[in-house]
């Protein structure tokens, strides 16, 4: 009797799942790149292609029935930018106003080496200098150098 | 030169305060959308009627000629609740004209909700499948604009509208757009 309830509880629950996977399915690679381009509003750090949250199947559905109409890929942006921001775009666009945020990151990369070559070269342990040994100095070098070397 | 280059990070670490503390101070919920829509005209939206009520389509509000409101709300949104009898104040007691988008909602629980706690909206559509929100830029229910006398969008506020955005923020901004 349990075994067969759980048959049972099995089979159903498996019904329930694909009954809650209400998905827009990409079926060409322009629906696809464009649900990974674009936010979901809902669970923001996620693309569309992530989401399943309703907004981001109402969304997705969008973006099919306007890729069905012939649009392109940039006039779905664009008309999705009108409406909720350049905030559903994943990338942003490369504008005056997001400079910092492209170049920002190759800025501390350059002023990384630049502060580490500075260190480097201010570093005694790095100089490179000939050091000239008076011949007493070197009789004292050799000294120490066997002394060490027979411990 | 030496001491410029040691006190670098402090410069740095105090750049980094400053940006948190904007942060800090602004109190600005950076999940909260900004509205592209600020300042624009309203857009076409094609809802469809509920029963008895008077259809809201962007022709009536134009008609109005005065500052109005616009709601986005659900039976199944528990937050819409909350701001249900703030609400019914506003169309009550300061004569606002409310329009209201019925948000992929059932046509039964929708008017009971107005049956049962009263009715706020001077219009109202329903937006069956949520594509016509997607129009207003609504990413969730409920949501409230504010429209300016000429059928701009002048305000938009995300989540319910509590006492303290009522007359904090809502009611003023009518006030000042009259």
């Amino acid at each position: 009797m349990k075994l067969i309830t759980l048959t049972l509880f099995f089979i159903f629950s498996s019904i329930a799942l694909t009954h809650s996977q209400v998905s827009y399915k990409a079926d060409n690679t322009e629906a696809y790149e464009l649900y990974e381009e674009l936010r979901c509003l809902v669970c923001q750090n996620q693309s569309l292609l992530d989401s399943d949250a309703p907004l981001a199947l109402d969304l997705k559905k969008l973006v099919l029935d306007k890729l069905e109409e012939g649009k392109s890929k940039e006039e779905i942006k664009l008309f999705l930018v009108e409406r909720y921001g350049e905030f559903i775009l994943l990338k942003p666009t490369f504008t005056i106003k997001n400079i910092l945020l492209w170049v920002g990151p190759l800025i501390f990369v350059i002023f990384g080496f630049f502060t580490t070559f500075i260190f480097l070269r201010k570093n005694p342990l790095t100089k490179e200098e000939n050091v000239n040994l008076t011949n007493i100095e070197k009789e004292r070098l050799k000294k120490i150098i066997d002394r060490e070397l027979k411990e | 030169m030496k001491k410029i280059y040691s006190s670098l990070p402090l410069v740095f670490f105090f750049i980094l305060t400053i940006f948190f503390f904007r942060q800090l101070i602004l109190k600005e919920d950076p999940s909260e959308l900004p509205s592209v829509l600020i300042d624009k005209s309203l857009p076409i939206i094609k809802l469809e009627k509920l029963a008895e009520y008077k259809l809201f389509n962007r022709e009536n509000l134009l008609l109005l000629k005065e500052p109005s409101l616009i709601n986005v709300w659900s039976s199944w949104c528990a937050p819409c609740k909350i701001e249900h009898e703030f609400l019914l104040a506003m169309s009550a007691e300061y004569n606002i004209k409310i329009f209201g988008i019925n948000y992929k909602d059932d046509k039964k629980d929708a008017i009971n909700v107005l049956k049962s706690s009263g009715n706020p909206f001077y219009a109202i559509g329903r937006d069956e499948d949520g594509i016509q929100s997607i129009n207003l830029g609504v990413y969730g229910v409920p949501e409230t604009f504010i429209i300016d006398a000429n059928g701009n969008i002048r305000y938009r506020h995300v989540g319910p509208i509590l006492e303290y955005d009522m007359k904090n923020t809502i009611l003023p901004i009518l006030n000042s757009i009259k």
